[in-house]
């Protein structure tokens, strides 16, 4: 299992090791950047997500809860949901900028929704895709400006693959020889290299 | 990270009493928009903008992937390059741009903006090619509406929110360097032909050394 494809998923009001406990009144300030990971709310694991020296991290979705805008009928009812974003850092960069090249609260809810339904589905993938090299610290950090932490209004998911071992070597290799990440690629060099020892014997 | 997808969310919300708020904030309202008239949507005042217009240095290359905006109130959003606009009539005099019905942000938002309304817009619209922003050029987002989008401190008894979403790929240094060389050659800028230029340089380099040095 050397290559994984691997999901996490993050609910404010969930408990998890390091998180909240359930039905705790999972306070979430707004305006302010939440570790999907270990920011103390909802679902946490036990330390910050890492690659090891033999593992590479390549992130391919990212997701929050979506915000929609309306034409409202009265002063308040202009949208839904806690126009949340969410942000990947690898060490201490922000990955997402804003053209003034200042770091911003990452894609919108809106643009990459999780879940997906109808009328939320969405704007935005992930490519080029986020590659985090062994060694590296990585994080996704939730910010909301609206709205309350009811059960099911502050979710976010990442998908990512995890390359280890041998596969974490190749997926390096192919990064120093310009090939996108994937399994479909670490395949192909592995079939080049296979191919290349018989050709010899 | 040579290459980064980035993206830029605008909307017209801002803390009450003011029309803008850099960055976002906290506790916004609707602010109102007249129809006919351009909203840039990084420094034009409306809504959540940034500090300077948005420029690429002469090591920045971007490609524009993707734009969209809300389908109510004859929402449209438009590209423009230093002074030029991007989309234009067929008899080559202006126009608002992409429709948020042919591009809606989100996908899938009802036609008319009501929050019970079940006519989900999908894209009728794929922005290929791309639209290059190349070294040292000035860019903006333009949105417009055909309808008077009401802020929270109009007369009358709703306030609409509206937003544009922007998709662009971010290629810095050599990167930028390889964008420009691919334009040159009359190739599309994406990562993947930027990762083939990338090979085809390390093998050009790598090929003296594999001949053993014989011409």
């Amino acid at each position: 299992m050397a290559m994984r494809s691997q999901v996490y998923e993050w609910d404010a009001t969930r408990s998890g090791f390091g998180g909240s406990a359930v039905g705790a009144g999972n306070t979430l300030a707004t305006a302010r950047p939440y570790s999907i990971f270990i920011g103390g709310v909802g679902n946490n694991i036990t330390k910050p997500a890492e690659t090891t020296a033999t593992q590479f991290v390549v992130i391919e979705d990212i997701g929050c809860t979506a915000t929609d805008l309306f034409v409202g009928t009265s002063v308040t009812n202009w949208f839904s949901g806690p126009r949340a974003y969410i942000q990947v850092r690898i060490n201490t960069t922000d990955y997402f900028l804003d053209p003034d090249n200042i770091g911003n609260d990452g894609i919108s809810g809106t643009a990459a929704p999780y879940p997906r339904t109808i009328s939320n589905q969405p704007s935005f993938n992930l490519y080029p895709d986020v590659y985090v090299l062994p060694g590296q610290t990585w994080d996704a950090l939730y910010t909301h400006y609206e709205g309350s932490t009811t059960a099911g209004t502050h979710q976010a998911f990442v998908k990512y693959t995890l390359y280890d071992g041998p596969d974490a070597l190749i997926a390096n290799k192919l990064l120093e020889m310009g090939i996108s990440v994937n399994p479909g690629n670490v395949d192909w060099y592995k079939r080049t290299l296979i191919s290349g020892a018989s050709a010899t014997v | 990270m040579a290459m980064r997808s980035q993206v830029y969310e605008w909307a017209n919300l801002a803390t009450v009493g003011n029309n803008s708020t850099i960055r976002r904030a906290a506790n916004c309202a609707p602010v109102g928009l007249t129809s006919g008239r351009e909203y840039d949507i990084f420094i034009g005042g409306f809504g959540n903008n940034i500090t300077k217009p948005a420029e690429t240095t002469a090591t920045q290359f971007v490609v524009i992937e993707d734009i969209s905006s809300s389908p109510q109130n004859g929402s449209a959003v438009q590209v423009r390059i230093n002074t030029t606009d991007y989309f234009q009539n067929p008899d080559v005099t202006k126009q608002d741009g992409i429709p948020g019905l042919a591009s809606p942000y989100p996908v899938g938002a009802d036609s008319a903006g009501s929050p019970t309304g079940t006519n989900y817009v999908l894209s009728s619209f794929n922005l290929y090619p791309d639209v290059y922003v190349l070294p040292g050029q000035t860019w903006g987002v333009l949105y417009s509406c055909q309808t008077d989008v009401e802020g929270s401190s109009s007369s009358g008894g709703g306030t609409t929110g509206v937003a544009c979403f922007v998709k662009y790929t971010l290629y810095d240094g050599p990167d930028a360097l390889i964008a420009n060389k691919l334009l040159e050659l009359g190739v599309t800028v994406n990562p993947n032909n930027v990762d083939w230029y990338k090979r085809t340089l390390i093998e050009q380099a790598s090929a003296p050394a594999t001949n053993g040095g014989v011409a």
